[in-house]
């Protein structure tokens, strides 16, 4: 999921123009877990901002729990459709989600004049109702079968490949001495496991083009084309 | 001259190490910077002055104008680079450069992060970690840059490595050292070690590797420098007794009794070494006493 959390309100407010007419869209999946754009606070948000003298001509967080907001089919027919009214009195969208979802909006409604009302700050799992945890750099080309199943390039400040720095003491990290060094966490995990022999074998540099941005991915029932600056990778999950 | 020759001639290699300052050098050759003064003091006393990177990620004159100023006055630099500011293309051209501009001993690090430093809304690159790093620079040396693609006139220079023996687990730090070592490290330099029984533990596991060390040394010059690198410096661990000694004496003393605590404990630890890295942060004064103590003196 993409973790999100929203910009203080006056930053909201002073996106917009006086006399421009808003419509505040939210997304009942991400943002709905992050408590930063689900149905309640998207309600919210419109109350907020008519308060502050905003003039809001509607709101909606297309679908029922669960749906994404930056599924474009779903979102477009929700606000060309069951919205066409408020929407075509809008001057601009206010969206709380991440910044997929308001490209969403952007795409639902022919270009419309678009605000973040979020900042996206990371893919995360979400560990509990109230925590949502990085795991995940989302580099394009993942080296976890040689840790465990942790994320050197995530929970390493230095995101090494070859293991610790000489910073960390006590098993914490030397950015941040409340959080553990990832090294330490993959060797004792390995360690658990049986499995230090996998810490053996050099990690060659990233290829960072498979980072490069902006990424795209072709998908069939078949097969599917990954595309960056590193080329297109195409492959097959039929064999 | 080459770090690695003196090993292998079985000297006892001594290094010393300055920080640039935080400026550029005066274009008045008169006029000298006071990491210059610092290598003068340590002149004759050592093989090689360690010039830092940006250390501990504040911004600093670059490290290999410095090791250049040194060379020019007849100091040996060992010139640190890391990869914490700098990409695979800058770290490979910054290490052809050092050697054209008559470089002999590059000592290649990850480098503190930025978030230690006084840039800490700075981008950090870590595009290479510094195993990566050394695989490169041996690249380099046998022709050829990382992609593959050979260079002309490839670098010839001594390429040192980091290891902290206060790291635990200390296995984990020693997986490290040996993929530095397969990488091309050709000898190493630790972490600042204060405990005389952590840095036995780890020269009973590091002497089967067979690669040089030289065991790292702050002087310790006050109590509240030891509180200090407990609280701050990532990796370093000073021993209360230690703390307690140095602020035993009044100010005026505390020179004379860091050259002697120091001193003492690298006579005890110098049969496990072939080196010592002797970090004095600005009390290079120090440093001769330090040796004299140890009973070491450099050919």
């Amino acid at each position: 999921m993409h973790a999100t959390i929203q910009k203080p309100i006056q930053e909201i407010v002073n996106y917009i123009k006086p006399g421009e007419k808003v419509f505040v869209v939210g997304c009942n999946n991400c943002a709905w877990k992050c408590h930063s754009g689900g149905v309640d606070e998207t309600k919210m948000m419109a109350e907020r901002l008519s308060r502050r003298g905003v003039e809001v001509v509607g709101y909606t967080v297309p679908g029922p729990q669960g749906m994404s907001l930056c599924k474009l089919d779903h979102t477009e027919k929700v606000l060309k459709e069951e919205f066409a009214d408020l929407v075509a009195k809008a001057d601009s969208f206010l969206v709380l989600s991440c910044g997929q979802g308001v490209h969403t909006v952007i795409d639902a409604t022919g270009g419309g004049m678009v605000h973040p009302g979020c900042d996206t700050i990371f893919g995360g799992e979400t560990v509990s109702a109230t925590d949502i945890e990085e795991f995940c750099s989302l580099c394009g080309e993942c080296v976890i079968e040689f840790t465990g199943g942790l994320c050197p390039m995530t929970l390493c400040s230095k995101q090494l490949l070859n293991g610790p720095c000489g910073g960390a003491e006590k098993g914490k990290c030397e950015v941040d001495s409340e959080r553990n060094c990832g090294w330490v966490m993959i060797y004792e995990r390995l360690k658990k496991l049986g499995r230090l022999e996998l810490l053996d074998s050099y990690q060659k540099p990233k290829n960072h083009a498979k980072w490069s941005r902006p990424r795209s991915l072709r998908v069939s029932t078949t097969e599917a084309t990954f595309s960056s600056q590193a080329g297109k990778v195409t492959v097959s999950n039929q064999e | 001259m080459k770090l690695t020759e003196l090993f292998d001639k079985g000297e006892f290699v001594v290094t010393g190490e300055i920080g640039p300052i935080k400026g550029a050098i005066n274009r008045d050759k008169s006029i000298h910077p006071t990491c210059a003064k610092e290598a003068r003091t340590l002149h004759g006393h050592v093989h090689a002055v360690n010039v830092t990177d940006n250390q501990s990620a504040v911004m600093r004159l670059g490290s290999l104008a410095a090791s250049v100023a040194l060379k020019q006055q007849g100091i040996e630099p060992v010139y640190q680079l890391t990869c914490r500011d700098r990409n695979r293309i800058a770290l490979q051209s910054d290490l052809l450069t050092a050697y054209s501009l008559g470089i002999d001993n590059v000592l290649l690090l990850t480098g503190d992060h930025i978030q230690l430093g006084d840039h800490k809304e700075a981008k950090p690159v870590f595009d290479l970690d510094s195993v990566q790093l050394l695989s490169m620079a041996m690249g380099l040396r046998n022709g050829h840059d990382i992609t593959g693609h050979p260079i002309e006139n490839p670098p010839d220079m001594a390429y040192g490595a980091v290891v902290n023996p206060n790291f635990e687990p200390l296995e984990l730090q020693l997986l490290k050292m040996r993929k530095k070592i397969d990488a091309g490290a050709e000898f190493f330099q630790t972490q600042a070690v204060y405990d005389l029984e952590v840095f036995e533990t780890f020269m009973n596991e590091a002497v089967k590797l067979g690669v040089p060390v030289q065991v790292g040394l702050v002087v310790l010059k006050s109590p509240q420098m030891g509180r200090f690198m407990n609280a701050n410096v990532s990796g370093i661990t000073v021993p209360s007794s230690w703390i307690e000694e140095i602020g035993s004496v009044d100010k005026d003393d505390r020179k004379k009794k860091a050259a002697e605590m120091m001193g003492n404990f690298l006579r005890q630890v110098k049969p496990m070494v072939q080196g010592v890295h002797l970090m004095p942060l600005g009390w290079a004064d120090v440093v001769p006493s330090i040796l004299e103590t140890a009973e070491i003196s450099i050919q």
